[in-house]
């Protein structure tokens, strides 16, 4: 039987580390203020749940100011360029959507898509993360269950209505997903975190989401899976 | 309501089950996808024992491939046993038995350091490695093999390969305790832990493989490994019982030689009524009627209300408490698979 490596003692001061973190911390950084802006969006489309969807808004605000913080302990620029860059195709999804008057697709990209990625994402991240930065993150992933608690309850509420507009959002937008995991690969593992790992957390956490909303097992390792062999 | 926590033998198994299935998302893919494809419920089943009593479980398939542990993507293997385990807690499962490598690789890297598994504490008490009923069902096999090919117990030399493993051991203690058998060769590779239990028995050679096949009227295989087992069967006695207990068994087929029988250990057969699906998927030879003896102890555990991880640990298996899932197993319907 084989033996498992020892972990290899990451160094949070390598200009390496600190080059691959620029884009992940910008990331995340801009995945909150996206969230920001689209969950003040929904409260809109949305207006009896308007104030609870205000609140995430806040939330969202607050996380982002956490990761910020993150950035700066490491003494770390992020690069919001890029990270703009890297949420654009989603971002234009979603606006799209929202112009469309299109809730389902809005939610299943906000509280679905980009919430399960988040919580995938941080839950890797914790193990090895530095001692700031994990303390930072275990308190937002805590919140971002309560996101994806939204989306999925509002969905399994409409879901005979939202089921064929949810299957048009996931083909469309599951793929942009995979796409954005490939291009940070390189950086996640120079963080110690394993692409396999993330993309084996998201379809759980994704997976799970489909199912409490009403699909089918079948359909849920159906549209788990949507774009992951093109990759 | 029972777990069983399954894999599937290869990447090309794999790939042929998802195509038969319907999962085509799944069925042309490689180890890559395997190693990121999150657990999945795949099949409920219903068993009716013997006695009439009915329960329910589920199938958990955990995507795991031994090729994963063969080109060492070990992560991926530990997690896919982590992943299988939350999810059949997460789904109210009572107690799930960690079937083919799950349970070694979670003897093997340690797991039970991992209790958290995102937002699921795992609780132990809930998952059973099937050990002990596998354990109890080899030594029925080597007792009743023995008497059909007529091999007397008391002249009899009785090697274990693997000894020193969970199962290994406890085969060896009861070996040792219920039956007269006349000499027993233990081999393992670990020297220490081999010295250990032969001063646990009191008896027992310690013995290299290739030294001792040739003096085993029966051969117990109890080790697990990636590829499986190579035995040369010209060295052995004829008669010879083998009886393949490791994982995965592929004695049988690359063993062909006349007078050496080789019998799938920890293998049950049984009359019981169950309504399932993957068995027949999962390469048994007789779905409706032969089950794994691990798979069979989660059964066991819900038809009695044992909602205990009943084996668990190494080498913690008592011949008490293989008399006692004996019983049980006895009771509801399953029997060792003979030749």
């Amino acid at each position: 039987m084989p033996q498992l490596e020892a972990s290899v003692a990451v160094d949070f001061t390598s200009e390496e580390y600190r080059d691959a973190y620029s884009r992940i911390n910008a990331i995340v950084i801009e995945g909150e203020q996206e969230a920001v802006g689209n969950y003040t969006k929904l409260a809109e489309l949305l207006p009896d749940s308007r104030e609870q969807l205000l609140s995430l808004a806040k939330m969202e605000s607050r996380h982002k100011k956490g990761f910020e913080a993150c950035g700066r302990n490491l003494s770390v620029t992020p690069d919001m360029d890029f990270a703009r860059e890297f949420f654009s195709q989603l971002h234009q999804n979603f606006q799209t959507a929202a112009a469309a008057g299109n809730v389902v697709t809005c939610l299943l990209i906000q509280a679905l898509i980009i919430e399960c990625f988040a919580i995938a994402a941080y839950n890797i991240y914790i193990p090895v993360a530095d001692d700031f930065a994990r303390k930072i993150t275990e308190g937002v992933v805590k919140d971002e269950y309560a996101h994806l608690n939204f989306g999925e309850q509002w969905l399994s509420e409409h879901f005979e209505t939202a089921k064929a507009d949810l299957e048009a959002a996931n083909r469309q937008n599951l793929p942009l997903v995979w796409k954005m995991l490939n291009q940070v690969e390189g950086d996640a593992q120079v963080l110690g975190m394993d692409k396999d790992a993330l993309v084996e957390d998201f379809m759980i956490q994704y997976g799970e989401a489909l199912a409490n909303i009403g699909f089918s097992n079948r359909d849920v390792m159906r549209l788990s899976a949507m774009g992951l062999a093109a990759i | 309501m029972f777990g069983l926590i399954g894999h599937l033998t290869s990447l090309e198994h794999a790939q042929s089950v998802a195509a038969e299935l319907g999962y085509p998302e799944y069925a042309d893919q490689g180890l890559d996808f395997w190693c990121s494809a999150p657990p999945q419920i795949v099949d409920d089943i219903t068993v009716t024992s013997v006695t009439g009593q009915t329960i329910q479980g589920k199938y958990v398939e955990s995507c795991f491939l031994p090729e994963m542990l063969a080109t060492r993507r070990i992560k991926a293997a530990t997690r896919k046993v982590v992943n299988a385990m939350a999810h059949a807690q997460k789904h109210g499962i009572n107690i799930t038995a960690l079937g083919g490598f799950s349970s070694i690789i979670f003897e093997n890297f340690n797991l039970e350091q991992v209790q958290q598994v995102r937002n699921v504490m795992l609780d132990f008490q809930r998952f059973t490695t099937g050990n002990t009923h596998t354990a109890y069902i080899i030594c029925r096999q080597v007792e009743k093999g023995a008497s059909q090919l007529g091999i007397e117990l008391s002249n009899a030399t009785i090697a274990v390969c693997g000894a020193t493993g969970d199962i290994g051991s406890a085969v060896c203690r009861w070996l040792n305790e219920c039956t007269n058998v006349a000499e027993l060769l233990l081999i393992a590779r670990n020297q220490e832990r081999l010295h250990d239990l032969q001063a646990e028995l009191g008896r027992g050679k310690i013995m290299e493989l290739t030294e001792a096949l040739p003096l085993a009227d029966i051969v117990v295989w109890v080790a697990s490994m990636p590829k499986g087992m190579e035995i040369d069967p010209v060295t052995l006695k004829r008669p010879c019982l083998l009886i393949d207990g490791g994982y995965p068994k592929n004695l049988a087929t690359k063993i062909q030689q006349p007078d050496v029988y080789v019998l799938n250990g920890g293998i049950v057969e049984h009359s019981l009524d169950i309504e399932w699906k993957i068995m027949r998927i999962v390469n048994m030879d007789v779905p409706a009627r032969q089950l794994f003896a691990c798979f069979a102890e989660s059964m066991l555990l819900e038809f009695e209300k044992w909602y205990t991880n009943f084996s668990w640990g190494r080498n913690r298996i008592t011949v008490e408490k293989m008399e006692q899932i004996g019983k049980v197993s006895v009771k509801h319907g399953f029997s060792p698979l003979l030749i």
